[in-house]
């Protein structure tokens, strides 16, 4: 079986730009001034496609699919 | 168009032209390919064309700024905030702003935009007709505006005019005047519309943008007069012609691409992705200017210190680098567009102009599925922001007592 995935988010590169809670919202949630929150610690094995989807779609380069 | 010169590594390119802005994709795919730094046809501005070029360029507002002499070109008594200044004060307005532009504050306001929506397709729906721009692409965004801000809806007229007078001052009728001092005018006559629309708020709060302005805590203090109208100078200008240029061309596209058209009116789910592709292929919004504020090397080209640049977001939008084949295609797995810029100027009304015009391609698809340009019409693209301002649609019309979109029209 493969390494189970992790989701990193460096947050001092986001500005909010909502690409990643518009394609994954089973992923990613906004705060308060809309930029990105992870809303899983350990991220499920059903919902990796759409963390990749959410990751690919950021202009800034926040989002990181990993082996954890 | 523009002109190669192989042997200096310089295009020459006319940014500010109908005919460009009406066929901007074969200027932008010649850049990318052979011109990472073009120059203004003119006055020889430096032009940044591809995409991880203007993406860097963008999130490096330590080297390439937005506070510019140019600032107050658009009848501005001072920089608009907080498109026309840099981090770290930036910042701290985006703090405050931010929560009040997310995707889920907008979310609230999508019935109300709906609403609009609908309104304006019943004028005309049974004609079978329409000049899209005026009977649609302006007043929605501008209704929806004056909803937002706090303004009476019957200044829908008063506010486009204002906003024609700021962007397009040379195409007003029966104005002699110079551009620059109608501008002026213009500009000074927004301001007295926010100011007295402060005083308004102060005395009786309401749920609106400007009583939020009014009431918030800026670090400790509310903001000043000057702060807000500020702010507000902003959120009129961006809020209004964006959209109505990003609603004409997308609309202009469907009429030209009947397949696509037709699989957005059978799949309404799918017009998310097609937004973000009209957004991206179309770039109403063809180019950001910013300051260099050191000398910087690109390729073999050099952009010198104090030097004024634009970032042309169209090409990087085209460039196959990124984005593979550019043409529209609404199954693209990756879309890292830069239709609304990137890095901390990340455009602030980017929620509500993609939920704006989801909703209008939703609720047009809907009630006017089968379209075109008027047999022997041509669109007018403006300069500068693509607006189409002139584009005449036409429809089969429906069938006497069917006209509601549910039946109800009786």
């Amino acid at each position: 079986m493969s390494a189970r995935l992790r989701v990193r988010l460096d947050a001092s590169l986001c500005v909010g730009h909502g690409r990643c809670y518009e394609l994954a919202p089973e992923v990613y949630g906004e705060d308060v001034e809309g930029h990105c929150r992870l809303l899983h610690a350990e991220l499920p094995r059903e919902l990796e496609d759409a963390a990749r989807r959410g990751a690919a779609n950021c202009p800034e380069g926040a989002l990181e699919v990993e082996e954890g | 168009m523009s002109r190669p010169d192989a042997e200096k590594g310089r295009h020459r390119v006319q940014l500010f032209s109908a005919e460009y802005a009406a066929n901007p994709h074969p200027v932008w795919q010649e850049l990318v390919e052979r011109c990472p730094v073009a120059h203004s046809a003119g006055a020889g501005t430096p032009v940044i064309t591809r995409y991880e070029d203007v993406l860097a360029a963008l999130r490096d507002p330590e080297r390439f700024s937005s506070e510019m002499e140019g600032a107050l070109a658009l009848g501005t008594q001072r920089p608009m905030i907080p498109q026309q200044i840099d981090p770290p004060a930036q910042t701290r307005y985006r703090k405050i702003l931010d929560p009040h532009f997310s995707r889920r504050r907008m979310q609230q306001i999508e019935g109300d935009v709906r609403a609009h929506a609908r309104g304006l397709i019943d004028a005309f729906c049974e004609r079978g007709a329409c000049e899209f721009d005026s009977a649609f692409a302006v007043p929605l965004p501008c209704s929806v505006f004056l909803t937002l801000m706090g303004l009476p809806r019957e200044e829908l007229a008063r506010f486009v005019e204002l906003k024609d007078g700021i962007i397009r001052p040379e195409a007003r009728e029966n104005d002699p005047r110079d551009p620059a001092e109608i501008r002026r005018e213009m500009g000074a006559r927004i301001y007295q519309c926010f100011d007295r629309l402060i005083d308004e708020r102060r005395a009786e709060p309401r749920d609106d943008t400007m009583t939020h302005l009014v009431q918030v805590d800026f670090e400790g203090r509310p903001l000043t007069r000057e702060e807000i109208l500020d702010i507000s100078f902003l959120l009129f200008l961006g809020g209004l012609d964006t959209v109505t240029a990003t609603l004409g061309c997308s609309v202009a596209y469907l009429a030209r691409n009947p397949g696509l058209r037709r699989e957005l009116a059978a799949h309404p789910e799918r017009i998310p992705a097609a937004v973000e592709e009209f957004l991206r292929h179309e770039s109403p919004v063809m180019s950001v200017p910013r300051v260099a504020k050191e000398d910087v090397t690109l390729g073999d080209s050099r952009i010198h210190e104090g030097e004024l640049v634009m970032l042309l977001l169209g090409s990087a939008n085209n460039d196959p680098a990124e984005f593979g084949d550019p043409s529209v295609q609404c199954q693209r797995e990756r879309n890292r567009h830069l239709a609304f810029g990137a890095g901390p100027h990340r455009c602030l009304g980017s929620h509500l102009a993609r939920m704006e015009l989801r909703i209008a391609l939703e609720e047009w698809l809907a009630r006017i599925p089968e379209f075109a340009i008027a047999p022997g019409e041509t669109p007018i693209y403006s300069p500068g922001i693509r607006e189409v301002r002139y584009l005449p649609l036409v429809w089969p019309p429906p069938a006497p007592g069917q006209a509601g979109r549910d039946g109800s029209a009786a």
